[in-house]
């Protein structure tokens, strides 16, 4: 009843322009810093996630650059990789064992004949950017997964079987297929598997199988001498890093260069997010300003009328009370569309990307809801402050 | 509640204060809730002045005024409203009314301030004894100031008070409206045991007062 009487003695609509503009104002600047927080998140999961089969997280295949004098010594040394791994800019280093026992691989399909030999190489599987159902082996299954380069695929489509006469074969037909893959042990007895492709990598140019396959081929097929790897797998947050880039060049270690281009993508996104927080957080600070200035022009319009209340014993609690009652709900409005909107985007580009193999969460971060909660604790303190300052002076 | 003045004389009418004897300027004087007092004195000598400056609203005044022994100038905000909802009750000369409220709305507002004193229907039935209960529902601007001065009295009747100060309250009332208010007013201070102090022009004999004084 109270604040019925007060909503008709304090008009609000002094300047209700100014409010709608402050309202549009506070939406857009929300909307952008919450954007920028939620493809600030979603990087971070691309990047650091686990699941994304064409992940943009920086990992480099690095090893000895082959030359005249390291012909048949490109094994890295204990030093070397202790060094490797003591690099402040190198999150994590992944061994890539090499099978140490000779192997062969044949097709079992008349149509499309071949045979060759072959070496498997293996690799912690976070260092794989491949996720697949299949990739997992145990000593009682009698089926080998195996991951190889894309590069082999082109290779085979665009030369070999043109050259050849071979039907061209696509990812999805190639990872049906059953081959019979033939391990030698060193007395030279042959055991035969099945073995399958189940993905392709552009990470680690190699016919890779999972680690638990290889610890278990080495020990029963392969010599007992352990040698140290020749290759790792490293991850960096900037494979464009000065640094990483000069002990590189120290240590005559090489790697892929094109993978410096994701380092550029990656700034790129950067930018434009940080050029959308830093608008968003001026924007919202002239939304407060304009907010603020809203409220004082209500309390200086009814200078009188609220002049009046005191007088009659209306306590500063009872006037700020009805006044947040007045301004801040739409504040509350203004954060949940602006998360309504943002939540809808997410889900939009979690289906847009998963079409293309990248997997986003379907729904906005923690990070951008607590920022929103933050914001709208902002809000409620310059509300609260400007009435508790503006009711004061009366 | 006690309300005591001591050595208070308003800036503005120094001057004059200092050329001539007061029972309330420049001297020590007591106004509590045990007494009915009447303030008669001609116009300019501060009546108005004195209501407001024992209701807090003026401050240009020397001296000290105590609020139950506390020096009014340290009451803070909110226990000022405290004051103004459970012990100080108020009748301005100048009516103070919110115009574009009707005058039911102007005197609910006074009821809902605090916890009421009173259900809503004893708006009706004091509005009834006034002869004001045909304009409840007309905005305030728009009644008579007799209808107006007489929503003020209702208005002041229907919050808890201790203490009723009183400018003037009956200068737009005829004779017979006039003792219908003193009636209503003295029976809801009997009420309360509340005092009250009245300022104005003439000598009257609308109430039992204990105390009769001049400015």
């Amino acid at each position: 009843m109270l604040f019925t009487l007060f909503k008709k003695i304090i008009k609000t609509s002094a300047g209700r322009t100014k409010f709608v503009l402050a309202f549009v104002g506070l939406s857009v600047a929300l909307l952008l810093i919450l954007s920028a927080i939620q493809i600030h998140a979603n990087f971070n999961q691309l990047l650091y996630g686990k699941n994304n089969s064409d992940s943009t997280a920086n990992f480099l295949v690095i090893n000895k650059e082959v030359n005249n004098n390291t012909v048949n010594a490109t094994v890295l040394s204990n030093e070397t990789l202790q060094e490797i791994k003591q690099q402040p800019y190198i999150e994590a280093v992944g061994i890539i064992s090499a099978g140490r026992f000779k192997a062969s691989i044949e097709s079992l399909i008349k149509s499309f004949p071949f045979y060759t030999d072959i070496a498997f190489e293996s690799v912690q599987d976070d260092f794989i950017d491949v996720s697949s159902k299949d990739w997992k082996w145990n000593e009682e299954a009698n089926f080998i997964p195996m991951i190889i380069p894309n590069m082999f695929l082109d290779i085979y489509n665009f030369q070999f079987s043109m050259s050849q006469g071979y039907p061209q074969i696509t990812p999805e037909s190639l990872k049906m297929m059953n081959f019979k893959v033939n391990l030698y042990d060193v007395n030279g007895n042959i055991k035969s598997y099945i073995g399958r492709i189940v993905g392709f990598s552009d990470r680690i140019s190699s016919v890779l199988v999972p680690q638990s396959f290889m610890d278990w081929a080495n020990k029963n097929f392969g010599n007992a001498t352990t040698t140290n790897p020749g290759r790792v797998v490293i991850k960096t947050k900037d494979p464009g890093n000065p640094a990483l880039v000069k002990f590189l060049k120290e240590k005559g270690l090489t790697t892929d260069a094109d993978k410096t281009r994701f380092s550029k993508y990656r700034q790129i996104v950067n930018v434009v997010v940080n050029i959308s927080w830093i608008t968003g957080v001026v924007m919202l600070l002239f939304a407060l300003l304009i907010f603020t200035l809203f409220i004082q022009l209500t309390v200086a319009s009814c200078k009188d009328e609220i002049q009046l209340l005191i007088t009659l014993g209306a306590s500063p609690q009872q006037l700020k009370a009805y006044l947040m009652k007045q301004f801040f709900p739409s504040n509350i409005v203004i954060t949940v569309i602006a998360l309504i909107v943002v939540s809808v985007l997410q889900f939009l580009m979690f289906k847009v990307l998963q079409q293309q193999n990248i997997f986003l969460s379907p729904f906005i971060s923690l990070y951008t809801l607590l920022i929103s909660i933050v914001v709208l604790i902002v809000l409620w303190w310059v509300n609260h402050s400007t009435i508790k300052k503006y009711i004061a002076g009366k | 509640m006690q309300i005591k003045l001591q050595k208070v004389v308003p800036v503005p009418l120094k001057d004059k204060i200092e050329l001539r004897n007061s029972d309330v300027w420049n001297v020590e004087q007591t106004f509590s809730s045990n007494d009915w007092v009447k303030i008669k004195a001609p116009s300019g000598t501060g009546k108005t002045t004195l209501i407001h400056i024992l209701y807090k609203l003026r401050f240009d005044f020397s001296g000290t005024i105590f609020w139950d022994n506390e020096n009014c100038i340290n009451i803070t905000e909110n226990k000022l409203a405290q004051y103004r909802q459970q012990k100080m009750s108020v009748i301005f000369q100048d009516l103070r009314l919110f115009q574009n409220l009707t005058a039911q709305e102007n005197i609910e507002l006074n009821r809902v301030l605090q916890k009421p004193y009173y259900e809503s229907s004893v708006i009706q039935s004091m509005a009834e004894q006034l002869g004001v209960a045909h304009v409840l529902q007309q905005r305030a601007g728009l009644c008579s100031y007799g209808e107006q001065q007489r929503i003020c009295i209702i208005r002041a009747l229907v919050q808890p008070f201790e203490i009723l100060l009183m400018d003037e309250p009956f200068s737009h009332l005829d004779n017979n409206n006039i003792s219908i208010a003193a009636n209503l007013i003295a029976e809801e201070c009997k009420k309360r045991n509340a005092g009250f102090v009245l300022t104005d022009l003439d000598e009257d004999t609308h109430f039992n007062y204990t105390q009769k004084i001049s400015l």
